[in-house]
């Protein structure tokens, strides 16, 4: 029993949290957003040198091969500096895809080069007007040479106009699949802007566009996407620890040296029990986060534990506790947390982004409280019932 | 990372749940789970414990300890709860018996270290005062030393099941004059037998009187039993407070009242159907849910950090959010209840209700009962300070 790092992730974390730290001084997720990129060309390219862009990938592909507790440490460490690099988004959530759907070519066209850090996959699932969990409105359509066109609306699409490849969720003859889409392949209309947390997100239009499926033989696409998923809503958590810490650290320093009335804000009791609450939401969000983390890898050891209720779970929970730290964080700033220089209002921003990123919380919650789940005793070890 | 007990862990655990569930009656443990455990209860259920070597694991070695790992420490606390056991006398256990193991003279050990932890001996917390509540160093009474005995005037207050208390431990002023209020104060025990002193109960919200006022008029303490040095008392006070911390959270309680609700719901009948199946009810059954297994991980961290002999700042995060989580299940099992859980006595103060084993009708009672848990032991609004002050360096 044991929800720590060893001293190999300990030490993962102490060095992703240093390069990242160098790279995103005070004020660093403005720069490094309103960059073209979307991030820290410098940042990204010190996490490739770390190998940490090839994490969730095989060692037959380029790849660590690690597991959930080195994508914990990793993106903890990114939140802790309000960092923008696409790791989750941009190379773990499209390596699982291609690893779970693909054939063995397209993981070897793939998998090498996210694993480089040479580019980042866009995965386009989201939709205007519909939810997340139901079968996308995207369709695609097969000609009698066994050709695929998809046509249809994405958005948002994060970091799509930096991608090499999109991967579109779509439904051909009533099933829903995962296909392969070059970025500059034709009849695609293309509107980037900026998502919520300052982040670059895309409308991504398709009119007829040529696609490939991702899709070995006899693999259920479906569940794969939902065992994608759970994995990341398990893997954002991660950054939210990191954020929720800083946010709270800067709140605590803002505390003590902001002075009004001639004192310093700490001398006033009632802001000072809110820190403190926000310190309790913060370690049991850590705790939710480590807890879901170390489960996500016994699933991987062949433990039998439902991913996605544990993800929906873990999400929730966590993500209630981002939006009051991002709440509080703000207010007890004043207005200068609402400014887009204030470090406090990068966390915020990122951290509302977080709850409703994947579907979003209320239908996190939703598919939590209607599963048979919601009613059973919780008990955090494996084997303790 | 690791989320399983390890085999001996496993074994470990199962041999308490053995004394557990086969020794201690199942009708203390049910009134227990009701909060309707009586004075017998707690005696038998404590000297079964004791008979087992499981009264006082905490205690050191040659006084009936255990030195377990903090793993079997954290099990040993979550398995008393989840099974309903009465809790050892904490008065006994946790306060005055290591206080005695380590500040005692050899001659207070043999007399009453052995009476203590098969509670022979009851003892009753003599510390509160009107004055002095969450600033416990306030207190007044006063002990004053006159030939080979101290004379003791004043009031305590908050005694929590004083009315059967044989002896008490009673922080009292040694020294008016010290300079600081922690200086000058003594840890005395008192037999309650002594002339001078008078119980009054306290009725409470809930219909109980399990907490009293007592007043001492020139009660005379034999100099013997002053524990360790005149004008100490403050730091042996303190020294209860880095003590077992281990079952702070009740999350165990917590996991027996959720399974409890949980497997009710389905027979409790709605408008519209059961109980178990109304969205508000589930709702507020995820978010508890969600909320134990956090406090759980968290309890695992800080065993885990232990057993790595490193010490954790986050008992009053435990203490503070574990008894809100109770605290809002036994609100849920209220709501559960509505009208039928409203009944605190039939016949008159102080008798029990109709179906008073029915956890349904004595929801209201246990629900204003439980408004203790965030107030005793540290109020929830001390438990933020300590954090702002130890944690957050506010």
């Amino acid at each position: 029993m044991n929800l720590d790092f060893n001293e190999d992730q300990k030490l993962l974390f102490d060095t992703v949290d240093s390069a990242v730290g160098r790279g995103y001084p005070a004020g660093g997720r403005a720069e490094a957003t309103s960059s073209e990129l979307g991030w820290d060309e410098g940042v990204w390219k010190t996490l490739a040198e770390l190998g940490l862009a090839g994490l969730t990938i095989s060692g037959e592909h380029g790849g660590a091969d690690a597991g959930p507790v080195e994508v914990y440490a990793t993106l903890e460490a990114l939140g802790k500096h309000a960092a923008a690099e696409p790791l989750l988004d941009g190379v773990f959530l499209p390596s699982w895809l291609i690893a779970g759907l693909g054939t063995e070519e397209q993981a070897e066209q793939f998998l090498p080069a996210l694993a480089e850090g040479a580019t980042t996959i866009a995965v386009a699932h989201a939709e205007p007007g519909r939810p997340w969990g139901s079968a996308p409105s995207v369709t695609a359509s097969r000609s009698g040479d066994g050709s695929v066109v998809l046509t249809g609306v994405k958005s948002p699409v994060r970091h799509a106009d930096q991608a090499s490849t999109l991967l579109v969720t779509a439904v051909e003859g009533g099933t829903t699949g995962v296909y392969v889409v070059d970025a500059g392949a034709a009849g695609i209309a293309r509107t980037d802007g900026r998502s919520a947390d300052w982040s670059h997100a895309s409308q991504v239009e398709f009119a007829g566009t040529p696609a490939t499926p991702l899709a070995a033989a006899g693999v259920d696409a479906t569940t794969v996407l939902h065992t994608a998923f759970a994995r990341a809503r398990v893997a954002v958590l991660a950054e939210t620890v990191g954020l929720m810490e800083s946010a709270l650290a800067h709140t605590v320093e803002y505390l003590k040296n902001r002075k009004q009335f001639g004192v310093p804000l700490a001398t006033f009791q009632a802001l000072v029990h809110r820190a403190s609450d926000l310190y309790a939401r913060v370690e049991l969000a850590r705790s939710m986060a480590l807890w879901a983390t170390a489960t996500v890898e016994a699933a991987d050891g062949g433990a039998g534990v439902d991913l996605a209720a544990i993800a929906d779970d873990a999400f929730v929970f966590v993500g209630d506790a981002a939006t009051a730290v991002a709440e509080e964080a703000v207010q007890l700033h004043g207005g200068i947390g609402m400014t887009y220089e204030a470090e406090v209002a990068h966390h915020a921003a990122r951290l509302t982004a977080i709850t409703e990123s994947f579907g979003g919380i209320a239908a996190a919650r939703r598919r939590a409280v209607a599963s048979e789940s919601a009613l059973r005793v919780p008990s955090a070890l494996l084997n303790n019932a | 990372m690791d989320l399983e007990l390890s085999r001996e862990d496993i074994e470990f655990r199962d041999g308490l749940r053995e004394v557990f569930t086969r020794e201690v009656p199942e009708e203390v443990r049910r009134r227990n789970a009701l909060s309707r455990t009586t004075r017998d209860d707690i005696v038998a259920s404590q000297r079964i414990l004791n008979a087992h070597g499981l009264a006082v694991p905490h205690w050191p070695v040659e006084w009936g300890g255990k030195e377990w790992t903090p793993t079997q420490s954290h099990i040993y606390a979550s398995e008393l709860q989840r099974n309903s056991v009465p809790q050892p006398l904490a008065f006994n256990v946790s306060m005055i018996g290591p206080i005695i193991a380590e500040f005692g003279s050899e001659e207070q050990k043999r007399q009453f270290l052995p009476a203590t932890a098969n509670l022979d001996i009851w003892w009753s917390q003599g510390f509160s005062e009107p004055e002095a509540g969450s600033d416990l160093a306030s207190l007044r009474t006063t002990a004053r030393r006159d030939g080979d005995s101290y004379v003791l005037n004043g009031q305590k207050t908050w005694t929590t099941l004083g009315q059967y208390g044989d002896w008490m431990f009673v922080l009292a002023r040694t020294d008016p004059d010290a300079p600081r209020k922690q200086q000058g104060l003594s840890f005395l025990l008192l037999d309650m037998t002594t002339p001078g002193i008078e119980r009054r109960p306290i009725d409470l919200v809930d219909g109980s009187d399990e907490v009293n006022e007592f007043f001492f008029d020139n009660v005379r303490v034999p100099a013997e039993n002053l524990v360790g040095e005149e004008n100490q008392g403050w730091s042996y006070a303190k020294f209860l407070l880095g003590n077992e911390r281990n079952g702070i959270a009740q999350i165990g309680t917590s996991q027996r009242v959720f399974a409890d609700l949980a497997e009710t719901a389905a027979d409790i009948p709605t408008e519209t159907g059961a109980l178990a199946d109304d969205p508000q009810f589930r709702t507020s059954m995820h978010s508890a849910r969600t909320t134990l297994l956090a406090l759980e991980a968290t309890q695992l961290r800080v065993t885990g950090a232990s057993e790595n002999g490193q010490a954790s700042p986050v008992s009053s995060l435990l203490k503070m959010e574990g008894t809100k989580a109770l605290q809002e299940l036994s609100k849920l099992r209220m709501h559960a209840s509505a009208e039928d859980g409203m009944l605190l006595d039939a016949g008159g103060p102080g008798e029990d209700p109709l179906r008073a084993d029915d956890a349904a009708v004595v929801a209201a009672a246990q629900y204003l009962n439980q408004r203790k848990l965030s107030i005793f032991g540290g109020s929830n609004e001390i438990q933020r300070g300590v954090i702002a002050k130890t944690i957050l360096g506010l």
